[in-house]
């Protein structure tokens, strides 16, 4: 009986074990050698050049950009995303009905396609959209708004809050749920009310919510290819050129799949590094204010 | 008097949260009210004098000169690889969650900590060569190139692991006994009660293979072979003359994720809870 469940355990585990030792292990194996070569994607023929590759990457002026597009990625979504969820989980929990309509609606930008919205948000910036026209009719204003380096990446970014918010969203709604009611009365018998209630004691009793929805949206600032790729494609001037545009056109576009791949890796160390650094300001953070 | 105050407030923050949802759906309504303008309102009204179905009958008729392109095929394909895909991934998940959480087996710990170490590792590594086995397997823009690397998906067996792990054993014994075999078990016992947690990872899973870009545009070449999501992104540039039918193909792009989530929409709430936990 017992040998044939753990036979039997292997047989069904068998597709992801199968899967990964093609699909992650050797590309893992593959990708770790070709990062330190010269490789072109077609040529037979390739050196190994050491640390080559990262040593040309650390002076290339677009990895630098890549660097520093994530972080004013960051800087703009996060505080938007997280803000802007919380407010629409409020509304959601405050609502005496119909709370499940209004979250339903606001979760979905969520499936959108990031192709499809940036074809919206373009039509909808365009030159002579009805919102363009109406800008530099009533107050003169002529704003190239995908032109602008500035802007561009902040278009973005709301781009990303839009879809995302009301994911986030339903993360606080379950954060609101789990707090006692009696946790309220007893702060309205010591004099808590109206902001004075939200900020110590809803606030400190989201906390776990609010880490979540901050470390899910650090992460994924990391990660943006569609949105710029199809806006902006990266410009101008880089000002929204992700790593994974530059890890594609590097490997794909110029062909050096050597050096695109040491800078998938640089990626990598960055991204580990910015989220638990991040992870640890939170925690230090919520730990000063008694937060847990 | 307290009545009509707080009266006042509920009527307040249902006007706040219309309006919220307004600026939320806003960017759809746009899209849905430009492919559906005639061809000179596209972008210059934002709700258009007249109905026009012109942008989806140039889309469908395939465009014309150099900009033809196959939409209804790359809507076909679209269709098929996320289909194909999403349910490979359902099937391993559900018989590796099962293996994780009900068999016990040498070995299933390990496993499962090695998924939870593969999940967050960063996939971009991968993304070079796996391209290049894809190539050397002869998979080139192939179906299968779109479909294998995308058939086992980590989260949904960890959500379908912890999920069988709160199922109760005695269920699983008492059909043992009633002489059923472990697929039988699998099919007849333990999918009927995961009904909410299926319906919501199948959900997610079909939305988000549904969009991908990066990998269906590395992997396929030839015009017939490319998914709605490529061909769009690709013709976006080209067709900048043409907004009516990027609305129109958006639109194409959206619906079956939403018609999806409508239908799917009564047991949203008990599977996100699990899938939010």
């Amino acid at each position: 009986m017992n040998k044939s469940n753990a036979r039997l355990g292997w047989l069904f585990a068998s597709p992801y074990l199968i899967y990964s030792a093609i699909f992650f292990l050797f590309p893992l194996i593959w990708a770790t050698y070709l990062a330190f070569t010269n490789w072109n994607l077609i040529a037979p023929d390739y050196e190994f050049v050491g640390i080559q590759n990262f040593i040309e990457a650390f002076f290339s002026e677009s990895v630098r950009a890549a660097f520093f597009v994530t972080y004013k990625f960051l800087f703009m979504f996060v505080p938007i995303v997280v803000i802007g969820s919380l407010f629409l989980a409020m509304i959601i929990h405050a609502l005496p009905r119909f709370k499940g309509l209004y979250s339903v609606a606001f979760f979905l930008p969520y499936l959108a396609s990031g192709v499809a919205s940036a074809i919206v948000v373009n039509g909808i910036l365009s030159y002579n959209s009805p919102f363009n026209i109406w800008l530099r009719g009533t107050f003169g204003l002529d704003i190239n708004w995908l032109g602008s380096p500035i802007l561009a990446p902040l278009i973005i970014a709301l781009m990303m809050a839009w879809k995302f918010a009301g994911y986030y969203a339903l993360l606080f709604v379950a954060g609101l749920e789990s707090i006692p009611k009696d946790v309220y009365e007893a702060a309205a018998i010591d004099g808590a009310v109206g902001f004075k209630r939200f900020w110590s004691v809803t606030l400190p009793m989201l906390y776990p919510s609010f880490y979540t929805v901050t470390i899910l949206a650090v992460g994924l600032m990391f990660g943006i290819f569609t949105e710029p790729y199809v806006l902006t494609g990266g410009g101008p001037e880089y000002a929204t050129h992700t790593w994974q545009l530059e890890i594609y056109q590097q490997a794909f576009a110029k062909m050096n799949a050597g050096y695109g791949t040491s800078i998938a890796v640089i990626n990598s160390v960055v991204t580990f590094a910015s989220i638990f650094v991040f992870r640890k300001i939170l925690e230090k953070w919520g730990a000063r204010h008694g937060w847990e | 008097m307290v009545g009509s105050n707080t009266k006042l407030k509920i009527t307040l923050l249902y006007i706040l949260a219309t309006t919220v949802l307004l600026i939320m759906v806003f960017p759809y309504l746009y899209m849905v009210l430009g492919s559906l303008a005639p061809w000179d309102q596209v972008d210059r009204k934002i709700i258009p004098t007249d109905l026009s179905l012109k942008s989806y009958e140039w889309l469908f008729s395939g465009g014309d000169g150099n900009l033809a392109r196959p939409w209804l095929r790359a809507f076909f394909n679209s269709v098929f690889v996320t289909l194909a895909s999403t349910i490979l991934m359902l099937a391993t998940a559900i018989m590796v969650g099962y293996a994780l959480a009900k068999l016990k087996f040498r070995g299933r710990h390990v496993i499962n900590n090695v998924i939870l170490f593969q999940m967050f590792y960063p996939a971009i590594i991968l993304l070079i060569p796996l391209f290049l086995i894809v190539k050397y397997l002869g998979m080139y823009d192939t179906y299968w190139a779109m479909i294998l690397p995308k058939a086992v998906n980590l989260w949904a067996i960890f959500m379908y692991t912890n999920f069988f792990r709160s199922l109760p054993d005695e269920i699983i014994e008492a059909a043992k006994i009633d002489g059923a075999s472990q697929l039988k078990i699998i099919w007849k016992v333990v999918l009927p009660m995961s009904k909410s947690v299926t319906t919501i990872i199948f959900l997610f899973l079909f939305m988000e293979r549904w969009v991908e870009l990066l990998w269906d545009m590395l992997v396929v070449n030839s015009e017939k072979m490319l998914t709605l999501n490529v061909l769009l992104a690709q013709m976006f540039g080209p067709y900048g003359g043409y907004p009516g039918p990027m609305y129109a193909a958006s639109v194409l792009l959206t619906l079956p994720i939403l018609i999806l989530f409508i239908i799917f929409s009564k047991n949203f709430k008990d599977g996100m809870q699990f899938v939010l936990k």
